[in-house]
């Protein structure tokens, strides 16, 4: 503890400065490449000590332990095993160095394996082989730990706890970012800052991967939202490869001028990563030898974060929406899916909502029958990566809450916390420990009160107890608790005046569950919307509601803008304005005559009407024989130009070459029994040869064909060559066509020729498929088509050649 | 020396460009309606809600490379891969990256399912998409080694080389699955030496630097 409030005050003082680069300084004093380094330190610690003297010299306050890859996993690469041990060793072999003056930090490492939800790594594992490295480093007497280079959130939270449910030093810990400012998850600094010092670290910030420049950006994008101190510890530059070596350019005096810049952003503690030497740091000391330390900016922050998102909530910001819809109340089908422990419309409900614009998802595992803790571990874990959304943990039972707050990746808020004494004294220190915010629900035990006044007393009872646990009214939000007004005319009146007295007089946030105040009326909705607009004037933030609803997110639309919490109407704009995308186009005006619609519809490929449209054309006086050779056949081919010429792109070729194909198969009666059917323009046999799976380009060409009036006899995929070999005897097709996607499928077509040739079959082949060239094609004595468009006029041409060659004879 | 590594969900941007190339899209050219284009982002969205994104990576010794074949260590014995423009591929490089990325069984089923029953339209698209993911997935693994790699002064190669390419023959693919463990991630090897199901990919990189 006395170590912990000495780094805590030295931040205050002024800039932290930590160590630079370790692996390059222990290579410089002979490390050779494909060693362990921790083992090679052990054996070579003079070379060790010297480095952390040079940097204490430098400046450095404090110095990592080389205790980087000393965990389990990384270990047992090298055959190493007392992992305890080495941790201990090397955290007493920095200390003997440094003696006082100088903090010792226990430097945690990633393991190298990715935790669940994003790898194979359970969560608990993931604690205990961290707890397991804590221990040694404890037994060292490192003053405090340093998580580092931590390239996932899950990861980053899993050696936290271990050292939360460890020790209680002061923990920093540091993430990695890519050139697009995010870790390789997708999480971004501000996300990964909520999450880790609601979690308990007391220092956040990033290491590694980039230079001073980039991370000066990541600290200016922290500070605003920062409740702990930040560090940066940034890489010499960029890296590039020279002579077949990692060199950064950032020599000490450029990367020391950085070192005011970064303090004055609102870093607090700085050092170096890759490529830095003691220089560097000497460099930086002297940088930021005037620069004031600033404080963090706030003492609590209200929001929430997913593994790829956050919700922060400030006054001002517009009505937030939960979603609703992950809860099994009343839903069949879910409350199934749950119980045979299936997932996919919990991913659909959830990728819905996101799609709707929800702030956070409400998600609820209350099926009878239902082991909920299991449960919601894996609805938390299929949803972290299913969603950057953040989420709303919503049950009644503290286990259930905690299994989910333990494996979720983020910082959750809790559905909720009542004042039933029980509930409270189980889940309020749940809610500390993983640092989640928290719904505060006005029930007392036993009590259902129905006066706001009541309400009042019951909020300032139950965070009266949470302060005690180091809540801030930053870190709750307050259920208006919402009553139906069919059978209490007053509720929703109380309802509003509590959420009044939370907003203007209390100063904390507020949530209604919209649904419950039109409970027995009909047509609810317009009940709901009107109680959401008059709960956003009183200053509501959150509502959980059905985001599918259109009346309710029009009003709330429309309230944020008329509240002025709709920055330029942005918002408002987007949601009424059309769909863009960008090339997009208006449809071309309406053809005038029907069998001009039909071939419209063809060229646009409107599934929906092409029914119609052909029944209109016939009821206009049309035949079918008519409306297929003038209109339809003519519109196909004009496809097929437009794909020709990229107008048309593959998607609009298959969509026209579908409504084609629905035509036909409606005109199919009258062409039949009008004798208007025409004979087939030929049979072509199509197969994906033996050995291939790869057949949704065969299926194409099948597609063009029979839309050109040919006869096509699919064999399908994975087709021996002895059967397409039966089919050509059975058939006596005009062409035959094969497909084969890998090199080495690719060679059965010539096995199919070469049989068909010895059966004395004559034939024209058509080959194609993404490997086969025209060259290929040749060499094995068959036609080439590099796609559906151009298979039919390859075909067209072989019956002509064919025909030409018969009429010679 | 190394373990493999699995990745058991890989969450990346959605390489959307790519994905309208692959169908054909060339900005300036192509001519799309606002209902096709809706049409065709409702197809990629529901390809993202059946596409699960997994992936394995190891790291192995170069052990031996001569001009036809490259041989790396550090699996159950030498694992020799033969191609003589994979080992002018390696180069200098004294360790290899071996991955493989799947896009799992359910985007196939609904593929398959489309396909046959009638909307290829909608398959198409959900094709398209899986091979692009798959693709972007085994960019992403390539990242996240080259971060591993960056803190040992060491390189990825810009490129990767999978089998079935010029003369590294697709039966490599065999050596491919078992070194990286593709059961694991539900990936199956066909006697035709394919990937099943059908969107899932292996390539290997090479690692060059300090020494």
């Amino acid at each position: 503890m006395a170590a912990k409030n000495s780094i805590k005050g030295l931040s205050k003082k002024g800039i932290v400065l930590l160590d630079g680069a370790i692996g390059t300084e222990l290579q410089k004093g002979g490390m050779p490449a494909g060693v362990c380094p921790e083992a090679w330190c052990l054996e070579n610690p003079a070379v060790l000590q010297d480095i952390y003297r040079t940097y204490k010299k430098a400046g450095s306050h404090i110095v990592y332990a080389a205790t980087f890859g000393a965990n389990r996993c990384k270990l047992s690469q090298y055959g190493l095993k007392d992992v305890r041990t080495i941790n201990r060793d090397l955290a007493m072999l920095a200390k003997n160095a440094v003696g006082k003056g100088c903090f010792v930090a226990g430097d945690i490492g990633p393991t190298g394996r990715f935790v669940a939800p994003f790898g194979d790594l359970p969560f608990e594992e993931a604690v205990e082989i961290f707890k397991e490295q804590i221990a040694g480093l404890l037994e060292g007497g490192v003053d405090l730990m340093v998580i580092e280079t931590m390239l996932d959130i899950q990861e980053a939270r899993a050696a936290l706890l271990a050292v939360k449910e460890t020790c209680d030093l002061f923990t920093l810990v540091t993430m990695t970012y890519e050139k697009d400012g995010r870790t390789l998850n997708g999480t971004d600094p501000v996300t990964a800052l909520i999450t880790l010092q609601s979690l308990g670290a007391d220092a956040v910030g990033c290491n590694c991967s980039s230079g001073p420049e980039a991370m000066l950006g990541m600290v200016e994008a922290m500070k605003p939202y920062a409740t702990v101190p930040l560090a940066a510890k940034p890489n010499a530059g960029m890296p590039r490869m020279e002579g077949g070596d990692t060199v950064f350019d950032m020599d000490a005096a450029a990367f020391g001028g950085w070192g005011k810049r970064l303090a004055a952003a609102g870093a607090n503690l700085l050092g170096g990563c890759c490529g830095t030497t003691p220089a560097h740091i000497g460099a930086l000391k002297a940088g930021v030898a005037d620069a004031p330390s600033l404080p963090p900016c706030r003492t609590a922050l209200s929001a929430v974060s997913s593994a790829r998102g956050h919700r922060i909530f400030e006054r001002g910001n517009p009505l937030q929406i939960v979603g609703e819809r992950l809860n099994p109340t009343g839903k069949k089908a879910l409350q199934q899916e749950l119980l045979e422990g299936k997932m996919t419309l919990v991913r659909q409900l959830a990728r819905e909502q996101e799609e709707m614009g929800v702030a956070l998802l409400d998600v609820n595992v209350g099926v009878p029958g239902l082991d909920e803790v299991k449960a919601i571990g894996e609805v938390i874990n299929l949803l972290a990566v299913t969603t950057g959304v953040p989420l709303m943990v919503d049950s009644s039972r503290a286990e259930t809450i905690e299994a989910a707050l333990r494996c979720y990746p983020g910082r959750a808020l809790i559905n909720s916390i009542s004042g039933e004494k029980e509930k409270l004294a189980r889940l309020l220190p749940l809610a500390a420990k993983y640092g989640a915010m928290f719904i505060l629900l006005p029930l007392a035990d036993g009590e259902l009160p129905l006066t706001a006044e009541r309400r009042r007393e019951i909020v300032k009872d139950i965070y009266q107890k949470a302060r005690t646990y180091g809540f801030t009214k930053e870190d709750i939000i307050v259920d208006g608790l919402v009553m139906t007004v069919a059978s209490d005319p007053r509720a929703a009146l109380e309802t509003l005046k509590t959420v009044d007295w939370c907003a203007n007089k209390f100063h904390c946030r507020t949530l209604l569950g919209l649904s419950n105040v039109s409970f027995g009326m009909p047509e609810r909705q317009w009940v709901n919307a009107a109680f959401l607009a008059m709960g956003q004037v009183l200053g509501l933030n959150l509502a959980i509601a059905n985001p599918g609803s259109a009346e309710m997110m029009n009003i709330k639309a429309a309230g944020d803008l008329l509240l002025q919490k709709d920055r330029d109407a942005a918002a408002y704009l987007a949601r009424f304005s059309r769909f863009e995308v960008p090339g997009a186009k208006l449809p071309p005006p309406v053809a005038a005559s029907p069998g001009d619609r039909v071939s419209q519809a063809i060229m646009e490929g409107n599934r929906e009407d092409i029914a119609a449209l052909v029944e209109e054309a016939l009821a206009a006086g049309r035949s079918a024989r008519a409306l297929v050779d003038e209109f339809m056949t003519p519109a196909i081919v004009r496809v097929g130009d437009l794909f020709d010429k990229k107008v048309y792109f593959l998607p609009q070729l298959i969509a026209a070459a579908e409504v084609m194909k629905l035509g036909l198969s409606f005109l199919e009666p009258q062409l039949s029994a009008g004798s208007g059917i025409a004979a087939p323009k030929g049979t072509v046999i199509l197969a994906t040869v033996m050995g291939d799976i790869h057949d949704i380009g065969k299926n194409i060409v099948a597609l063009m064909l029979r839309n050109h009036g040919y006869q096509v006899v699919d064999l399908g995929k994975n087709v021996p060559v002895e059967t397409v070999v039966a089919a050509m005897k059975e058939h006596r097709p005009h062409v035959v066509g094969l497909s084969a996607l890998m090199t080495t499928t690719m060679v059965k077509m010539q096995k199919v020729i070469e049989l068909a040739a010895r059966e004395g079959l004559q034939c024209p082949f058509l080959v194609g498929g993404a490997v086969v060239t025209g060259a290929y094609a040749a060499s094995i004595g068959a036609a080439y088509a590099r796609d559906g468009v151009e298979a039919v006029r390859v075909v067209d041409a072989l019956i002509q050649a064919g025909e030409r060659r018969e009429s010679e004879k | 020396m190394f373990a493999t590594v699995f990745f058991e969900h890989i969450i990346l941007e959605v390489p959307r460009t790519r994905i309208y190339r692959r169908l054909g899209y060339r900005r300036g050219v192509t001519e799309i309606t606002d209902k096709r284009a809706a049409e065709v982002e409702k197809y990629i969205s529901e390809a993202l809600n059946l596409i699960r994104l997994r992936g394995t990576g190891r790291r192995l010794p170069l052990q031996d490379k001569n001009e036809a074949q490259i041989v790396l260590g550090g699996g159950t014995g030498d694992e020799v891969l033969q191609s003589r423009r994979l080992s002018r591929f390696f180069g200098e490089c004294q360790e290899a990256v071996l991955m493989g990325a799947t896009a799992g069984h359910e985007i196939m089923a609904a593929i398959a399912e489309d396909t046959d029953g009638g909307h290829l339209t909608r398959g198409v698209v959900l094709d398209a998409t899986a091979s692009e993911m798959v693709d972007a997935a085994l960019d992403w693994i390539m990242s996240y080694f080259a971060r591993v790699l960056r803190r040992e002064r060491k390189a990825l190669t810009e490129k990767r080389f999978s089998a079935g390419y010029g003369d590294f023959q697709l039966e490599n693919q065999q050596t491919m699955f078992r070194l990286l463990e593709l059961e694991r991630i539900e990936v199956q090897i066909t006697e035709t030496f394919l990937l099943v199901p059908e969107k899932s990919v292996t390539a290997l990189a090479g690692v060059k630097g300090f020494d």
